[in-house]
């Protein structure tokens, strides 16, 4: 009965530390290698045309944070069909500026990055499905645990 | 009670205890009055410039050949206001953006620069000083005869010399329609109307005379070309090359199709950087 109560606590603190190590580690770490991962994100793409429906091909690009509106948050250039895509720092709400320029000519356009677009970025807690059940399961068995442990003890 | 319970009966307890405590302290929060602070406009000073771009202080080679260089370029502007709106006004708005401004600083009088100055890069207007701070992201001019001066009785009197294959003219172009114009941010390769407490920001009037005469550096079927009226079609008035002519003349002398080139040109002439103002012909 002694031995039965002692493997009991034991895996309760096996489980638990555990699960705690599980719980603290990042989700898709590995020990060596490369770790690649392709993930949607949510970016802007910018189509700059002139009035004629030509394309600005080369057109210089900058973008400007909210924050900081006196110096770009970014730079690039619009490729053949007057693109250019970024993903915005969502942790920076409020309203963003791309202005994009060639030649003499230029426009300025605006869009808005609210607070909801930075909680849905970074998802909610930053816990995956997997850690949420370990986390479930280390608590449900670390009370039957103690449970098991007191009764036996009064046994 | 059964020792078995006694555990989570003491972790319950402390979870109840710890969500009475931590809820009281929220409401405490919510009950303090918040502190009553005077509102403090801080300010700055804000500059009105023109700026002819080098094209009007260097010249340039227009988009049928002939060289043009600028003694002087002058234009002659009034009712010049700077606004903070909320939305930032873009032209696509319209005219109408009167229930947008928070902020509006005007420069009184009428003020006449020449834009073909060494030193108007860019030229200043005038100089608005402790205005609140903030973006001023919108300005409203007006281009006007001048009533005295040298450029009086014109709007925009340019005074240069054209080359091309040898043959030079002196020419005095003047434009006499009075023309309003609404822009919004500066467009270029710094930020302008930007004014932070303490210090000094500039809001441009742009005038792109690449407009009117073309550029030879572009490709012929660039729109920049296709919209302006060259200088050919004036140096053909030239007599003894002198040319000195105003806009009111060229509506008989020049082919209907260049004057509507002409007239259309005045009404994208302005731009604040490279971004396009809204234009208006006033009379």
């Amino acid at each position: 009965m002694k031995k039965t109560k002692h493997r009991v606590v034991l895996l309760s603190m096996i489980i638990l530390i555990g699960g705690l190590i599980l719980l603290l580690s990042p989700v898709g770490v590995s020990a060596h290698g490369v770790d690649i991962a392709a993930v949607p994100v949510k970016a802007v793409e910018v189509i700059a045309l002139y009035d004629s429906g030509q394309p600005m091909v080369g057109g210089q690009v900058a973008i400007y944070a909210p924050d900081e509106p006196l110096e770009p948050w970014l730079t690039g250039t619009c490729d053949e069909e007057g693109r250019f895509i970024f993903r915005p720092d969502y942790s920076r709400p409020g309203l963003w500026e791309i202005q994009v320029r060639l030649a003499g000519h230029g426009d300025l356009i605006r869009f808005e990055v609210t607070a909801a677009e930075e909680a849905v970025a970074d998802g909610p807690g930053g816990l995956s499905l997997l850690q949420k059940i370990v986390m479930a399961l280390v608590v449900a068995w670390g009370a039957v645990g103690t449970a098991f442990y007191f009764s036996r003890r009064n046994s | 009670m059964e020792r078995v319970w006694k555990l989570p009966a003491i972790y319950l307890t402390i979870l109840l205890a710890l969500l009475l405590v931590t809820g009281c302290a929220a409401e405490q929060v919510v009950e303090e009055e918040l502190p009553v602070v005077e509102e403090v406009v801080e300010t700055g000073t804000l500059a009105f410039t023109a700026n002819g771009e080098e094209f009007i202080r260097e010249g340039f080679v227009c988009k049928d050949g002939w060289e043009l260089s600028f003694d002087h370029a002058y234009v002659t502007l009034t009712s010049i206001s700077a606004f903070q709106t909320d939305p930032p006004f873009e032209t696509e708005m319209g005219w109408e953006f009167e229930d947008l401004v928070q902020v509006r600083i005007d420069l009184a009088g009428v003020h006449t620069v020449d834009l073909a100055a060494p030193d108007a890069d860019p030229a200043v207007v005038g100089e608005a000083a402790s205005v609140p701070v903030g973006r001023y992201n919108a300005i409203y001019w007006e281009m006007v005869r001048a009533s005295d001066g040298p450029s009086e009785g014109f709007v925009v009197l340019l005074v240069g010399t054209a080359e091309k294959d040898g043959e030079t003219i002196n020419f005095s172009l003047g434009l006499d329609r009075e023309v309003s114009y609404l822009g919004g941010e500066y467009v270029g390769d710094e930020r302008k109307g930007i004014l932070q407490a303490g210090g000094s920001a500039d809001v441009e009037m742009t005038f792109h005379f690449d407009h009117l005469f073309g550029d030879f550096d572009e490709d012929p079927g660039d729109e920049i070309n296709l919209e302006a009226l060259g200088f050919g079609p004036l140096a053909a008035l030239a007599v003894d090359g002198a040319l000195e002519v105003s806009l009111s003349d060229l509506e008989t002398k020049l082919a209907e199709g260049d004057y509507a080139l002409l007239l259309a040109v005045m009404t994208h002439l302005a731009h604040v950087g490279e971004g396009h103002a809204l234009a208006a012909f006033m009379e």
